[in-house]
Order: structure tokens, then sequence, then C-alpha cells
């Protein structure tokens, strides 16, 4: 995916995470779109792009939500790193090691954004994040990626990005 | 000869037209009443006539199938298009019952509280993108005359305050949010406490900082203290559903339910001016 169609994506999934997406929520949790297309496009493309890429989606939400500015970019930029990680190492072709790798993903950069609160002195008890904001977000987007992993490798397929490296940061 | 035939066949036609004419005079007067002949003739024709008008129809129907079928295509075509309408409609008219029912309880809260406070009503248009806050995104902005710390209730309660306003939006800060503090009471007992919010998706706030020798009971209904400049006292806030010690000892905390279902606000009123004495 060229990262002009990344950046492009971004603000789309914004809007659809603060409204349409209300309407799948679980036990008042919903997917987050936005760090699945970072974890996803960190996967497919390496640990820079997808740090680079991770950090811009998160600056954008920040400046779009106002704030903490730097909370998302972080945990973001830390998601789409280390989802970075597994390109070239795990098989990209397989659905289940995408949700997997999600999963993990996700609940690094929930872990990351939990220590960010605590810098900016919001107190949430461990137990109350880790067992009802923290695993079920990192099962609900693992869950959205086992669904839409063959959608979004076709898009991405289909994108011109993948015949070479577009930055080199 | 050819003129004597001609006068001939004049005068045989002329006696059968007079023939009919008489027979048609006299018939005239008795229409209803058939003659033998004519009864036999109905009887021996009927059956004839039955078998040939069944057959009749089945060729008909035969050859007429294909120009039906598709006029019943079409016809069915016309009707699913009308269901379709028909049910857009039907969907429009409970959208609209749905939000006469909010707005009239909006309207008679509204009503009920006029001398007290002065109330905005608006919409929410977005929630917090992730999983960590409660806020949302309402409607209305600096040009309704919001401000920031306004409180925001809705008829079954309170729902939180204004953080930030643009001109014609403002962010709402919802009670469950962990950033949030609200000064309250429990109704019977009077005890003091301050209602928190908890992260995530679970749907109750803790009260906390309740003196020990005033715990409330479950089923006890907590309400806005007043204290501070944000909540006008008396606001419904919730149920006790239970209640704990304190890490410290000192004080009791209680798990409370929130009256709004924060997962289904649509309409919210922002409190613009509280007049406790009445206007």
């Amino acid at each position: 995916m060229q990262p002009i169609i990344f950046l492009l994506l971004v603000p789309v999934l914004l809007i659809l995470q603060s409204t349409a997406l209300n309407h799948i929520v679980l036990y008042g949790i919903k997917p987050d779109f936005l760090l699945i297309l970072v974890i996803l496009n960190g996967f497919l493309r390496g640990t820079r792009e997808g740090a680079f890429l991770g950090f811009l989606a998160g600056v954008i939400q920040d400046m779009a939500y106002g704030g903490y500015f730097g909370l998302n970019a972080l945990t973001k930029m830390a998601a789409g790193y280390l989802a970075g990680l597994g390109e070239g190492r795990l098989y990209r072709d397989n659905r289940v090691i995408a949700a997997g790798l999600t999963w993990v993903c996700t609940l690094g950069a929930q872990l990351l954004f939990y220590l960010l609160l605590l810098l900016v002195d919001i107190q949430v008890p461990m137990v109350t994040a880790l067992v009802h904001i923290i695993l079920p977000a990192a099962f609900y987007n693992a869950l959205v990626v086992l669904i839409i992993y063959g959608f979004y490798c076709r898009f991405c397929s289909n994108s011109p990005a993948r015949k070479g490296e577009y930055f080199n940061p | 000869m050819s003129r004597l035939s001609a006068g001939k066949g004049l005068f045989l036609l002329g006696i059968l037209v007079v023939v009919i004419l008489a027979g048609l005079h006299f018939s005239a007067d008795d229409a209803g009443e058939l003659t033998p002949l004519e009864s036999t003739i109905r009887d021996v024709l009927a059956p004839v006539q039955r078998v040939v008008m069944v057959v009749g129809d089945k060729v008909s129907d035969w050859v007429s199938f294909p120009a039906r079928l598709y006029n019943v295509s079409r016809h069915n075509r016309d009707l699913e298009q009308q269901v379709v309408e028909l049910e857009g409609k039907l969907s429009d008219y409970n959208e609209i019952r749905a939000e006469n029912a909010r707005l009239k309880e909006q309207l008679d809260f509204k009503t009920g509280l006029a001398d007290q406070v002065t109330m905005e009503s608006a919409e929410v248009v977005g929630r917090s993108a992730d999983d960590w806050f409660g806020s949302i995104l309402i409607n209305k902005g600096s040009a309704s005359g919001i401000q920031t710390d306004m409180a925001v209730v809705t008829p079954s309660g309170l729902v939180g305050r204004v953080t930030s306003v643009s001109k014609h939006t403002a962010e709402v800060l919802l009670i469950t949010d962990p950033r949030s503090g609200v000064g309250c009471l429990v109704q019977e007992s009077r005890a003091p406490g301050i209602v928190e919010g908890v992260a995530g998706g679970m749907r109750v706030v803790h009260m906390v900082h309740i003196p020990s020798d005033l715990a409330p009971e479950k089923g006890d209904r907590i309400v806005t203290s007043g204290f501070g400049s944000v909540f006008p006292k008396g606001i419904p806030v919730g149920t006790v559903q239970e209640t704990h010690k304190e890490e410290s000892g000192l004080f009791k905390m209680a798990v409370i339910k929130p009256f709004v279902d924060f997962n289904r606000l649509e309409e919210v009123l922002v409190i613009i001016s509280a007049n406790p004495g009445g206007a």
C-alpha cells in the first residue's frame, strides 16, 4: 500500500471509529481499525515503514481528537514497529498468523498506552485495564484481522506499493 | 322471365320479413319464457358448451401463459418496489415515533425544571475513538451559548460536563471517564462522596471517600451534591450496586450503576445556566 493511500485511509478510519463502529461495540469495546491498519502495514512493510507510518497515523489521531498529544503517536509507532518485526520472519499469507500478530501487537500497544496514562496521572487499576480493555481489545482486533486479512492482502497486492521501497527515513 | 323471377323473389323476401317481424312482435311479449324447442336445444348444448369453454380456457391459458408470466413478473417487481418503499416509510415512521418519544420525554423534563435551569438540547454526533476514554461530541457549540464546564444531562440523569467547545460542536467528558470526578450525595443518608469514572467498557462508576458510618446500601440513589460550580444539586446519577471498604480503611466506596445508558446516547441537554431559587 502506498504511503499516500495509507495516510488518506487514516482520517476515513478515524471518522468510522468515532461514529459507525459504535454499532459493533461488544462489552464496551470496539475494534481499533486504525491500529489494525498500522499493524498490517508494519507486517507487510517492515519495522522502519511500520513505525514511521504508525507514528504519522497516531499524530493525525492526536491532532484530530485533542487531549494528550503524543499518546496515540507513540503507541501506534510502537505497534507498527512491533508488527514490522514479523516481516520476513513470519509467513505473511496465513491469516491466522496475521491475527496472532495483531493480538500481540495490540496487547503491546495497549500496555504502552496504559503506562503513558500513568505518566499523565490517569490512574486505572491494572486488573481493570487488563480484563476490561487490553485483552478484549486484543481479541477483537485479532478477530477483525481474521476476517478482513484476505481483502487487505488483495487490496495491497493490487497496489504498486509492493514493487519497491517508497522512502528511506 | 327474368322480370317474373325477380318479382317472385322480392315477394318471398317481403313475406319472410313480415313473418320475422310478426314473430318478433309476438315473442317480445313473453321474452322470459322459453319455447320447448329452445329449452331442448339449450339443454343439449349446455354440456358441450361447458366442455368447449373448459378446453378453450385451458388453451387460452397455455397460449397466454408467457404473456401472463411477463405481466405477473412485472407486477411482482412493482409490488416488490412498493414493499421496499413501504418498509422505508415504516422505518422512517418508527424512527420518528422513537424520536418523538425521546423529545417528549426531554420536553417534560425541561418543563419540569424550567424554573431552575436553562437548557440547550443537542445531538450526539461522535464518540471517543479509543476504548480508554469516555467522551462524546455534540452538535452544538459556542454559537449556541455552550461553554466549558457546563453540565450535560438527559431525562434519565447525569451525563457529564463540557470540556472543550468549538463554534458548532462541544466535547463532553462522560462521568464514566477515568478523568471525571463529580461531587455526589447518597440521597437517603446524605452521605457525601465523589463519583469517579472507570475506564473501558464497564458500565459502572465508583463513588469513593464515603464516610464509613454512612455507608450506603444496595439500591440507594446517588445524586449530585451541588458542591463546586459545575453540576447543579440534585441531578440523579445512579443506584448503588455494592459497597466495599477502601484500601486506606478510612472510607467506604460504592459501585454505582448509572441511570443513563451511555451506549445509547442520542440526544442530551446542556445546562446553560442554573437558578436554584427559580426564575
